[in-house]
């Protein structure tokens, strides 16, 4: 029995290590002097954030990210959560099912099958080498995680409070504004964070639908480490962990904030 | 009815904005893959005299002049040098040599106005085979070539299926290799996920909070700050090599990275919470009396392990390797970026076909057979959870 | 036509091939409160959904006030509902929940204010006008929904097992003052209900229902007293169900011979014809122990179970088994004692099998 709690802890920390130290390790290297990605950090400095933000690479491939991770975030929350809303309450018809499937399908195709496609058709119809086209490829890949999202809380809000704002003389319109739709908020919001961070982390689709314009943080930071590998990567990846924690944690103030505020 | 018709309506009407979208950029793009699979338009678009005058022949006779007159006048029409280019490759592709004797060929025949002698241009033309090559790729716009060669198969000149000749293709070892590696990775998702699950749903409070948050974190990583960081841990300076060398346990650096193990381990820790979660929500999912019950009905822990958790928790385990396999087939960013060249898999492989070789066919023929290994193994995953979903 | 506020008109439901309510004719009057009675899958709850407007019938027609209502949908239907667990607006506070009714029939902000203040008075809720649902136990949430159903004046109010969730002594304490405020307000209330202690308590009619239809229609007492059909009788308090046959009729009494061939006076109707099998339904606590008038019967005690403020026994007599109910002070009967009990011919009630 000893012997058991015993292997018990020592296997979960190991696994622990395993899982959480590779993260750890990357930052501090992010706040190196010296050219090389290695341990021990001779000095501190932030010689290679100042990269980031100078550097004409990695400054256009930041601004590019947050406009293609803006625009992606913007389509796939009102496509995907218009989506959700249609597919709520008709899980019996099997056409319905099927419209579900096929709006998560997305989630499971290899991204390097779909960039193929992509690149072949964009380059037909001169969505190739445009923002529009990558937001567009960032919204198919992104807008699957919004339908989730916001029909698992959907599905959990209670069907009858829709009714009764109905037996109170709201329009369907009203019903939608004032009580779907905030209650669904939470749903929403993950969606658009989860929708925001996939645009964010997209590399495969970006390689095959991009041009030089519309090169991203991840894909700069994809070929970085592919061709000649410097701290910035570790100094981009700090700004990628920092970054997504901060907005996750901003939009879910919001969401608390907003509902509390609804009293007007 | 009405009223139920107008609520489907409302429905359809909600939906439709992102069908349309998906149908658009999404179904359709994958459709276009495929059709670049099969579609094989260059010779007839490049070659349409020719394709009228070599549909009647019976490619064992010898060539008629009508049929090299016909091929005179196409490759005088041909001004546009895309064109060109595509429809030497094509053939070259089917037949070694064709390169050479076809650009020698257009020079000699732009540079005359008037009928000419082919055989006296080149005497390979009066060889069948070349035009029995030609005649295979006018006779269709649609091929199998880029499906049978995805599987290292080809047409001999008879039109029989055949075996590409060991060493001219590589695409099976490919695919076999990528067949491996996901398997190799699904294994060791299932040796560390599946105790690591037990135990979360063994202990309690910020026990398994830390657990889960250990498995949570990083899902909710970039993929590519990870691969970044296992980059920087497994290169020949890095932590785990340092770290070995410091301990003395070794004096030169143990090769990770470049090779199948650094890719399998990165791999693994991508894709390991999707091995997790899966057997841990089956675990926590089964009462916590089943274990006190089997015990009072006189089993002994392992065998009540055995007999009532295993078998229940099996269902996690099958849920966690379909997602991992399938994840893992797919996967390109990780080997591209930590594997060496003998381990890429076979999305590398469509990536090079469509970006470096822009030979479309094999890419999409390739990327098929990826879709279609993908998407049954989706199926499979979907009756699984569907049948869960059934029984509680 | 007259009295005739709320009208079903051969109403019928089906969802696929399973028919849930079938061809229902009912008339509500104003200001009256009718409770929809009959267990789970009866149909009832659907009946008030269409009526609120939530589903709509396969057939026929439902009016209001004679005007047809069974196309209009539910925001302009002007019915209080009150849901079985309140469907308070969790993200709304307790006077943003009632006023919303008002706010959507564009009521002025200062008549507003004033009308959620009186009926948040009027169920004792002023302290908590600005709390979350959530911060509400279940006897207030269930207030607020009901002063959020009353606050717009609907015509009609709607409940749908609005006190299921609630325990026992404060569910008592709700169902007085619901009956309180339907008969201040006048209020025309629809209930459903499938706990026939609270129809009996609270109703001026109660419409039974089984498998989709009306099994019976009528006032409390009629129902209790008088329940026309087998499942009435079972399914509305405890009863002695009897069989036997018609021996012979003689004016208003009729002669009934039982399975073991003892005979019964029970009161004469219409339906029952020399020779016929019948059921009877006599209410336990109609059954007085010792000789008396009217029918005496013999029977053995073969159980005695103890409820508090009564005895029930359990009697084999006249070919089959019958419950009691006693006053625990009368004597103390033993199991296997014989036992002499008697009942009037008027506590014999015949009921369809």
């Amino acid at each position: 029995m000893n012997f058991l709690r015993v292997s018990k802890i020592v296997f979960g920390s190991v696994a622990v290590f395993f899982l959480l130290a590779p993260l750890f390790a990357i930052l501090p290297l992010a706040f190196t002097n010296s050219a090389f990605l290695n341990y021990p950090i001779p000095g501190y400095s932030t010689r290679w954030f100042e990269e980031l933000l100078t550097a004409e690479v990695w400054r256009r491939s930041i601004i590019n990210s947050l406009i293609i991770g803006c625009g992606t975030t913007l389509l796939a929350t009102v496509l995907g959560t218009l989506g959700a809303l249609g597919l709520r309450g008709t899980q019996l018809s099997p056409v319905f099912s099927f419209i579900k499937t096929v709006f998560l399908l997305p989630m499971v195709v290899p991204a390097v099958v779909l960039g193929v496609g992509m690149q072949l058709m964009f380059a037909r119809y001169g969505l190739a080498n445009s923002y529009l086209g990558v937001i567009i490829a960032h919204t198919v890949v992104g807008v699957p995680f919004v339908v989730v999202n916001v029909l698992t809380v959907l599905q959990g809000s209670d069907r009858r409070l829709e009714q009764a704002a109905a037996s109170l003389g709201a329009a369907p319109y009203v019903v939608l504004g004032k009580i779907t739709l905030p209650l669904a908020l939470p749903g929403i919001v993950s969606g658009a964070v989860f929708a925001f961070a996939t645009s964010l982390d997209e590399v495969v689709l970006t390689l095959f639908v991009a041009g030089p314009n519309q090169r991203t943080l991840a894909r700069q930071m994809f070929s970085t480490i592919r061709e000649n590998i410097s701290p910035a990567i570790a100094a981009a990846a700090f700004l990628f962990i920092v970054g997504t924690t901060l907005i996750a944690i901003a939009l879910n103030l919001s969401v608390r904030v907003s509902q509390r505020g609804s009293r007007q | 009815m009405s009223v139920l018709f107008r609520k489907q309506m409302v429905s359809l009407a909600l939906v439709a904005p992102l069908l349309l979208f998906l149908i658009v950029f999404f179904a359709f793009p994958l459709f276009t893959m495929m059709k670049s699979a099969v579609s094989d338009p260059v010779a007839t678009q490049a070659l349409p005299a020719s394709t009228n005058a070599l549909s009647d022949w019976d490619r064992s006779s010898s060539p008629t002049s009508e049929m090299s007159a016909a091929f005179v006048e196409d490759l005088r029409q041909i001004n546009d040098d895309q064109l060109f280019g595509d429809l030497v490759r094509r053939l070259n592709s089917a037949k070694a040599g064709f390169r050479t004797l076809i650009t020698k060929t257009r020079t000699a025949v732009k540079a005359t106005a008037g009928p000419i002698d082919l055989t006296a241009v080149d005497k390979r033309w009066a060889d069948n085979s070349y035009w029995q090559v030609i005649a295979i790729a006018t006779s269709s716009t649609i091929t199998d070539r880029n499906l049978l060669a995805a599987v290292d198969l080809e047409r001999n000149s008879s039109g029989a299926i055949d075996t590409i000749p060991a060493g001219a293709s590589a695409n099976r070892t490919i695919l076999i290799r990528t067949f491996t590696m996901a398997l190799a990775v699904t294994a060791a998702c299932i040796l560390i996920g599946f105790p690591f699950a037990m135990i979360a749903a063994s202990v309690e409070g910020w026990r398994r909070q830390l657990l889960l948050g250990a498995v949570l974190l990083p899902l909710w990583t970039s993929l590519l700050v990870r691969t970044a960081a296992w980059f920087i841990l497994l290169q020949d300076t890095g932590l785990i090599n340092s770290t070995l060398m410091f301990l003395g346990l070794t004096t030169e650096p143990v090769s990770l990275i470049f090779n199948r193990v650094g890719v399998v381990i990165a791999m693994t820790h991508v894709l390991l919470p999707f091995m997790v979660l899966p057997i841990f929500s089956v675990l926590v999912g089964i009462p916590k009396t089943l274990m006190p019950a089997a015990a009072s009905l006189g089993a002994h822990p392992v065998r009540a392990f055995l007999a009532v958790l295993l078998p229940l928790a099996l269902r996690g385990v099958i849920s966690g390797s379909l997602l991992v396999f399938m994840s893992a087939l797919g996967y390109y960013i990780t080997p591209a970026l930590i594997g060496g060249a003998k381990d890429q898999m076979i999305s590398s492989v469509i990536a090079y076909y469509a970006t470096g070789a822009a030979n479309w066919g094999m890419a999409g023929a390739l990327g098929l057979v990826l879709l279609v290994a993908t998407l049954l193994l989706y199926v499979v995953y979907l009756r699984l959870s569907a049948e869960r979903e059934l029984k509680p | 036509m007259d009295n005739s506020f709320i009208r079903f008109d051969d109403v019928s439901k089906s969802f696929g091939a399973l028919k849930v309510v079938e061809e229902l004719n009912l008339d509500i009057g104003k200001g009256e409160f009718v409770s929809l009675l009959g267990p789970s899958g009866s149909g009832k709850t659907t009946i008030l959904m269409m009526l609120a407007g939530f589903e709509n019938p396969t057939s026929g027609a439902i009016w209001s006030d004679r005007k047809r209502i069974d196309k209009l949908p539910p925001h302009k239907r002007n019915m209080g509902v009150v849901f079985q667990n309140y469907a308070l607006f969790p993200h709304m506070t307790v006077s943003e929940n009632i006023a919303f009714p008002l706010k959507m029939r564009g009521t002025s902000r200062a008549d507003t204010s004033e009308r959620v203040k009186r009926a948040l008075d009027m169920v004792q809720l002023g302290a908590l006008a600005e709390r979350r649902p959530s911060q509400l136990s279940g006897g207030q949430q269930q207030r607020v929904a009901l002063a959020r159903a009353l606050i717009f004046e609907p015509e009609v109010v709607l409940m749908d097992e609005p006190l299921g969730a609630l325990d026992k002594q404060l569910r008592e304490q709700m169902q007085l003052d619901i009956r309180d405020l339907h008969k201040r307000l006048g209020l025309t209330v629809v209930f459903v209900t499938h706990d026939q202690t609270e129809a009996l308590t609270m109703s001026d009619r109660i419409a039974v229902f089984n498998h989709g239809k009306i099994e019976q229609i009528g006032s409390p007492s009629e129902i209790y007293d008088h329940p026309s059909t087998r499942f009435v009788a079972e399914f509305i308090g405890e009863t002695n169900l009897v069989a036997g046959s018609v021996h012979s009729i003689d004016g208003h009494e009729a002669v009934i011979r039982l399975e073991n061939n003892e005979v019964i006076k029970v009161v004469a109707k219409d339906r029952l014809r020399s020779g016929s099998k019948v059921v009877f339904s006599i209410r336990p606590e109609r059954i007085g122990l010792g000789a008396g008038p009217g029918n005496t019967l013999e029977t053995r005690i073969s159980d005695v179970v103890y409820y508090g403020d009564h005895l029930r026994l359990l009697l084999s007599g006249g070919g089959q088994s019958f419950v009691v109910k006693t006053d625990r002070n009368r004597l103390p009967p033993s199991v296997g004692d014989s036992l002499t009990v008697s009942f009037l011919p008027s506590d014999c009630w015949a009921v369809d099998a």
